[in-house]
């Protein structure tokens, strides 16, 4: 069920009428099902398997915990770990390793070993619920969090609704609490889930779908061999569009769990105005890279032992965290570059490094260098986004390989002037959120101008949405 | 509300069920406009209303009378065929009445015959033109053709055929359903059309062309469809003729047109050799002919087409 369908609003209107119904017992086993039917309504096969994987976490995280004098308790610790990632790895990744393989073998003149490509059809939202499960095992092990002793809050927990399928990533210490304890109906906060509800569809179906068909023509090769202005054209279309679409999709979800009084935290914050790459990813799938940050970078040794091995982490983590976008070398490369830049930052400029802090940092650069630096940043990003885009690694390279050659169509100019259409007007936004610090626009307005402002948000929908493009771009991963 | 109500802000509540009830009533409202656009400014809808009402008009002719013809296709008909010419010149053989929607093909035309059939329709010949990449892509239109065209057996049976997944089905019954929701798109784009200089030519860039899968591939999709729409039309007393009309660079897949259909004993009708038209007989698209190439290509169908639409070789009516 996506998002931006009515499908699942006539699955959320009945959904949110009946919760706020019952007690909070009720309202999580009801929860659950409704978060089952929700998963359920893709494909009921893959609802087996995440139900087996909760159940088993849930069972392992009972004997993990540092209260628990369990002689086992590392080796059930490592098996959840290892059992986690190896479903994540088989349904993901089997085949990409197993391809590659057998593509490096048949180079070096091994040909037709008996390696068999399993084809499995990808789950949805398994990098997502597989990363919320580990961060609640390595939380209990370490004594962060108490296991949850019911089986409802825990499953609920991983498999509520709003974040089950892309995110944002909940960690356990967050919302399992939320989980366990009663949620009162905060009519402020049911108004502004609305509004967020409102804003995610905006930037979903009116910018990132209508900037998908201008990066998909581009890619595509619909506009002919590559050149200068298409890489333009391409890379910006497709920034805006992943932007629109997972922060839309982030907003949604925030904005359904409000409505259900749950609070999930802010997945984006205007990444587009980062100075830096580091900034950049302080701003961007905020959920991801503080997880990564939390599990991989700092347990890998984080910043604590000098230059190289600091850069060495960095590398590391951002070439996993491409992969974890997806099973394809494009997507290593998209991490590898970040790697990169990420590295190079830290060495040019490590005194912006020590903040590990979501929050932006204070600038005191001068007007004309902080925009410098986010035109630059922003042009890194499109670059390294083209990869992550392509289908193929020799796709992309044929794309950038077509920086060199200027020539001009006067189609050009009418794909340009639509791309600015969909995108100046969220670039607007963001610089009201910045210097607002809100989370929608016009976030402290009177409610009668709020209400106002929703209803021409739907009239904006109604004229601008009907593209035909409602996947979301996160929702492979 | 719910006992678990603390109630904080009982405006935040009231506005809240404000902006639902607004919701509900613009949503209402742009159904109702879309149907009001749809019926009374809708060039399109006008034009395949009147036709398709025409078509489940069709019965086989009796004997003395012309026999009747559905021709069936996309925007390579629409702008390739010179209708009222055509009907002029084959007037005493065929009584031709044409549904030509752009932008369609095989899934479009075959559920969209089902219907016609069991809504009564019962021409003696079908002719189905689309061009080969239409007739091999695995997709649907999305406007247009669900409200107009499909009814909601149609629906479930193109979503179950292209493997849709539930919200792309439920997607499409609500197209079928809802004026708004199937014409969205139309809207966006004539909004566009205005708000983008030089969008028609534009559009045309960013539409993505259906590629024609390698032979072997070919072979096999061309020959299950084919089949199928063959034995939909003879079971309701019809005569199947493929028309491939004319495009640039489709002389192989024409070629490989021709030997599916006559695997699958379909008659094809290949008016014109695509090798032998040269670019200027094409609008600037480089797919849809001109007027200049319209003129030729009716010229030429008006002159096979009765060899093509033989009454003996018609199947028996049920």
């Amino acid at each position: 069920m996506l998002f931006d369908s009515p499908a699942y609003f006539l699955f959320l209107i009945p959904v949110v009428l009946l919760y706020w119904r019952l007690n909070q017992r009720a309202q999580n086993i009801f929860l659950l099902l409704a978060s089952y039917f929700f998963y359920g309504w893709w494909d009921w096969r893959f609802l087996a398997l995440m139900i087996g994987s909760t159940t088993v976490d849930y069972l392992i995280a009972q004997k993990i915990a540092p209260s628990r004098a369990d002689p086992h308790r590392r080796q059930w610790f490592i098996f959840s770990i290892v059992l986690n990632f190896t479903i994540l790895g088989i349904f993901k990744y089997f085949d990409f390793f197993a391809g590659s393989f057998l593509g490096a073998l048949d180079r070096l003149g091994i040909h037709n070993l008996p390696l068999p490509l399993i084809r499995i059809i990808l789950p949805p939202g398994i990098s997502f619920y597989t990363f919320q499960e580990v961060a609640y095992i390595v939380d209990v092990y370490k004594g962060r969090i108490e296991a949850s002793r019911s089986f409802f809050d825990y499953g609920l927990f991983i498999s509520l609704f709003p974040h089950l399928i892309a995110g944002p990533i909940q960690r356990p210490g967050h919302l399992l609490p939320q989980v366990q304890k009663p949620r009162t109906f905060d009519a402020d906060r049911f108004f502004d889930g609305l509004m967020l509800i409102f804003s995610g569809l905006i930037r979903k179906c009116v910018v990132a779908d209508n900037c998908a068909v201008l990066a998909n023509a581009v890619f595509g090769g619909q506009f002919g061999p590559s050149n200068f202005w298409l890489v333009l054209l391409g890379t910006y279309a497709f920034t805006w569009q992943v932007y629109g679409d997972f922060s839309g999709y982030s907003d949604i979800a925030r904005g359904t769990a409000q409505l259900l009084g749950f609070h999930f935290m802010v997945n984006f914050r205007q990444p587009f105005l980062s100075n830096r790459l580091q900034e950049f990813w302080r701003r961007w799938h905020i959920s991801l890279s503080t997880w990564l940050r939390d599990y991989l970078y700092i347990p890998l040794g984080g910043s604590a032992h000098g230059q190289w091995k600091t850069a060495r982490n960095l590398f590391i983590t951002m070439v996993l965290a491409g992969l974890w976008h997806g099973a394809n070398w494009t997507f290593v490369i998209f991490g590898a570059i970040h790697g990169v830049v990420l590295a190079g930052e830290r060495y040019f400029f490590p005194a912006r490094s020590k903040s590990t802090q979501p929050d932006v940092p204070p600038r005191s650069a001068g007007f004309l260098t902080l925009w410098g630096q986010r035109i630059l940043t922003f042009n890194i990003l499109g670059l390294s986004l083209a990869f992550f885009r392509a289908t193929s690694l020799r796709a992309a390279v044929q794309l950038l390989a077509g920086l060199s050659n200027f020539a001009w169509r006067s189609e050009y100019a009418s794909a340009f002037f639509m791309l600015c259409l969909f995108s100046i007007p969220l670039f607007v936004v963001d610089l009201l959120l910045e210097a607002s610090n809100h989370e929608y626009p016009f976030a402290t307005s009177p409610y009668a101008v709020r209400t106002a402002l929703a209803a021409a948000a739907l009239l904006m929908l109604a004229l601008f949405s009907g593209s035909n493009l409602n996947a979301f771009v996160y929702f492979q991963f | 509300m719910p006992s678990s109500t603390s109630s904080s802000e009982p405006r935040a509540l009231f506005y809240s069920k404000l902006l639902v009830g607004i919701s509900a009533l613009l949503i209402v409202l742009f159904e109702f406009l879309s149907g009001y656009l749809l019926k009374h400014h809708s060039e399109t809808y006008d034009r395949v209303s009147h036709q398709y009402a025409e078509a489940v008009k069709m019965q086989p002719a009796t004997p003395g009378q012309p026999t009747s013809v559905l021709m069936v296709g996309n925007s390579l008909l629409l702008e390739g065929v010179d209708v009222n010419r055509l009907k002029e010149l084959t007037s005493g053989q065929m009584h031709i009445c044409p549904i030509f929607l752009e932008a369609t093909g095989y899934y479009d035309w075959f559920y969209a015959l089902q219907r016609l059939f069991r809504e009564g329709a019962r021409p003696q010949v079908v002719v189905l033109g689309v061009g080969v990449n239409s007739f091999l892509a695995n997709s649907v239109r999305e406007d247009y053709v669900p409200l107009m065209l499909f009814d909601m057996r149609d629906s479930l049976g193109v979503a179950s055929a292209l493997k849709m997944d539930r919200t792309a089905t439920s997607n499409l019954l609500l197209a079928h359903s809802s004026a708004f929701w199937d014409t969205r798109t139309v809207l966006r784009t004539q909004i566009l059309r205005h708000a983008v200089p030089h969008y028609r030519e534009l559009v045309l860039l960013l539409k993505p062309q259906p590629s024609i899968p390698p032979p072997e591939q070919f072979q096999t999709i061309a020959n299950s469809r084919l089949e199928r729409l063959r034995e939909l039309c003879e079971s309701h007393g019809a005569k199947l003729v493929i028309l491939v009309p004319p495009t640039p660079s489709s002389v192989d897949a024409v070629r490989q047109m021709t030997m599916a259909a006559q695997r699958a004993r379909v008659d094809t009708l290949v008016p014109i050799d695509p090798a032998a038209l040269s670019v200027k007989y094409y609008q600037s698209d480089e797919l849809h002919l001109n007027p200049e190439g319209a003129k030729l290509f009716t010229t030429a169908l008006a002159t096979f087409l009765p060899r093509s639409v033989d009454h003996e070789q018609a199947a028996s009516p049920n």
